[in-house]
């Protein structure tokens, strides 16, 4: 536990902290962040202005959502100012990681192929790969303060279709990988990560990379018939049926998510709370309801933090050409590790 | 290999996102060779098996993909089945009665046509009220059928052209009678108007009749075609009154109806695939509310549409605006799937019904590509 009570903030710059109580496996206190608000009491919320980029007109990915849910969680006082945390961008050093250097190269430049972009989803520009970088520097960060702070959110995140070598589905690096393999690396003896993702979608990518990786669980709970329907193996897939409720839903996390914890006994889980399994989602076939949404992501973060046990979240996934009522959706999460935040004494 | 396959419709679903506003993707038990609007929200499909039960059924489309917000992009959105009955026999055509709940079938291989009361509110039977007796027996394509489109129950009807009739569907009274000597097999039988009816031959000719009128039909002969014994499908434009003929070889020629006479106003090869003498399932159709547009299915297992406005007076090779590829896609056998119908909604200009051998039946919504790329469609939200 931290000791750290009153420190400057400061822009830009890594921020090294000078002293620190805690214990030796975590002496490197620098978070990777261009504001940190070490002197706001409430829950930490880890947001950049540049989740967001321009796409082609016509675009159907629904960008817009990353400003909104922020703007939501303003506005509805679920936090304020003070708890946002800006994040810096993911360096290539922390990128390459998880992703490999030819990949990472025709990123940066822009020299992936047509065929290679066309499964991503999106075409290539300077802005996507900004964002991603802020995104999954987002996500690294969240995961950071967690480890102090014992929970955090990220207004973006959850990019779990990205391979080492290519990116798929809207997902272009893997956040959760990178920010899994960043905790566990740096420290010794090494951090134990579990990744519950409970986006429709199966987190292929990031069950691939940590495949053969001890240190990090991949949970998984997703559609069988939805993307991708060229499934990876996760450390743990539960693969559920069409149409399923908020009831069946929330037992089969019940189901498993106690004992996970029981066994691996993580130091950090890394939550992808992806709100597609909701009935109105244009791609999920589930049909959560928004109180649904909330309960599981409630029993999530209360479970976790029950047992003492650092938490941070990410958005996840969640297709919807209303973005309003998409990124009220998607700031469900917040809202219920708001609640956790108080109840908890945090 | 399965693996494949999923890697493939993994990358079509993504590519999906991007080319379709709507797309919606049912699994019927048997395929149907049928897609008849019955309402803007209810289809009629049914089963050709040459088993003796087939089924007949409405289908109710979600209000998620009629309606203007919200719009699904997603597989299997429930659609309901609201009426259903079983037919003795393939039911190969269907007709709704407009204005009523009456729809009308031909078994492809008779000229006898069944009269079904589809149900109403109380009941979600489709039963069979009656039949319609048509010219000589044994004719080996079955009959085409048209409904009027006024509020009087009447059917045209009739497999060769000098079968043509137009019967009264209470009373089984023959109202019209096509006047022609020739007998050449129909591909196409239709209303323009109330009482203009437009009649194709599988070999390329076109009647036109008023049955208000006793004199004989105009008569217009075959576009001029390089290749021989071809087949032709016909369709007519009510709101245009333009007329376009494609051949199985894949030359498709657009005439003025007012004056057929006056040769092509334009023509193109289209990029299909030869059909062999297995035409069933050809269809080719105008866009009722997309200046110029045809679709074409039936020549394999993609729903191609086609800007007529930009084809010339000489024939040359032309590509499709959009190509629908989503039943050859999702299937176990890409090459051996074929589209069976298609149907355009009756008024949203870029929706289209089409169904497949395998059982498929897709709703779909295309993206304007030109004006995506231009920037002027809708500004995203």
């Amino acid at each position: 536990m931290t000791c750290l009570k009153r420190l400057i903030f400061c822009k830009g710059a890594q921020m090294k902290v000078s002293r620190s109580f805690s214990a030796p496996s975590t002496s490197c206190r620098c978070f990777h962040a261009e504001l940190v608000r070490h002197d706001s009491r409430g829950l930490p919320v880890v947001h950049h202005s540049d989740y967001v980029c321009d796409l082609p007109p016509n675009h159907r990915f629904p960008m817009g959502k990353f400003p909104r849910v922020f703007h939501f969680l303003l506005k509805d006082q679920v936090i304020t100012e003070k708890q946002m945390w800006i994040p810096q961008i993911a360096s290539r050093d922390l990128l390459s990681c998880v992703h490999t250097d030819e990949y990472l190269n025709n990123f940066i430049n822009g020299t992936t192929n047509e065929q290679e972009q066309r499964r991503t989803g999106f075409p290539w520009s300077e802005g996507i790969v900004k964002r991603c970088r802020y995104e999954t520097g987002g996500t690294v960060l969240a995961a950071e303060i967690a480890l102090q702070r014992g929970l955090a959110c990220s207004t973006a995140g959850g990019t779990h279709h990205a391979f080492p070598n290519f990116g798929s589905g809207f997902c272009l690096l893997n956040d959760l990988a990178v920010a899994a393999k960043f905790v566990m690396d740096s420290s010794s003896p090494r951090r134990k990560v579990l990744i519950v993702d409970l986006d429709v979608h199966q987190g292929d990518g990031t069950a691939f990379i940590f495949k053969e990786e001890p240190s990090v669980f991949t949970f998984s709970v997703h559609c069988g018939k939805n993307f991708p329907l060229r499934k990876q193996q996760s450390d743990l897939d539960v693969s559920v049926e069409d149409g399923l409720e908020d009831k069946e839903y929330l037992s089969t996390v019940e189901a498993h998510l106690p004992w996970l914890l029981e066994t691996f006994r993580p130091d950090l889980v890394l939550y992808d709370a992806g709100v597609d399994p909701h009935w109105d989602d244009e791609l999920g076939r589930l049909r959560l309801t928004d109180q649904g949404l909330y309960q599981r992501d409630l029993y999530v973060m209360k479970t976790v933090v029950g047992r003492g046990v650092p938490v941070a979240a990410v958005i996840g996934g969640g297709y919807s050409r209303d973005i309003d009522k998409l990124a009220l959706r998607h700031s469900i999460v917040h809202r219920a590790a708001a609640q956790v935040w108080r109840e908890s004494g945090m | 290999m399965e693996e494949d396959l999923d890697n493939i419709l993994d990358d079509w679903f993504i590519e999906s996102i991007k080319i379709y506003k709507d797309l919606h993707v049912y699994q019927l038990e048997n395929p149907t060779q049928v897609l008849e609007w019955t309402s803007g929200r209810n289809v009629c499909v049914a089963g050709y098996t040459s088993s003796s039960k087939n089924e007949i059924l409405e289908l109710h489309l979600p209000l998620k993909l009629l309606a203007d917000k919200n719009k699904g992009l997603c597989a299997e959105r429930d659609f309901k089945v609201v009426h259903g009955g079983f037919a003795d026999g393939p039911v190969r055509r269907l007709r709704h009665i407009p204005g009523t709940r009456c729809a009308v079938t031909n078994d492809g291989h008779s000229s006898s046509l069944q009269v079904w009361d589809l149900g109403g509110d109380d009941s979600d039977v489709i039963r069979r009220t009656g039949s319609v007796e048509g010219g000589r027996t044994g004719s080996v394509r079955g009959s085409r059928i048209a409904a009027r489109p006024s509020s009087q129950p009447q059917v045209l009807h009739g497999a060769q052209s000098d079968d043509v009739r137009l019967t009264e569907i209470t009373s089984g009274r023959t109202v019209y009678k096509l006047e022609v000597d020739s007998s050449d097999a129909l591909s196409s039988l239709q209303f323009v108007t109330d009482s203009i009816v437009v009649a194709g031959c599988c070999k390329g000719s076109i009647l036109v009749a008023d049955i208000r009128s006793p004199a004989a039909p105009q008569v217009c002969c075959p576009p001029a075609s390089s290749a021989e014994s071809v087949l032709w499908w016909t369709d007519a434009s009510a709101s245009s009154s333009r007329l376009i003929r494609l051949s199985s070889c894949g030359q498709a020629v657009v005439s003025e109806l007012r004056m057929l006479g006056g040769g092509a106003v334009c023509q193109a090869q289209l990029d299909i695939q030869m059909r062999g003498s297995d035409s069933e399932d050809v269809v080719v159709s105008w866009a009722p509310a997309l200046d110029d547009c045809i679709a074409v299915s039936g020549f394999s297992g993609a729903v191609q549409i086609y800007n007529t406005s930009l084809w010339k007076s000489d024939l040359q090779e032309t590509t499709p605006l959009f190509q629908h590829r989503g039943h050859m896609v999702s299937s176990q056998q890409p090459d051996g799937v074929l589209t069976t119908a298609h149907a355009w909604h009756p008024e949203r200009p870029r929706t289209l019904l089409s169904a497949a051998s395998d059982g498929s039946v897709h709703v779909w919504d295309w993206v304007n590509q030109s004006a995506a790329e231009s920037g002027s469609a809708d500004p995203p939200t």
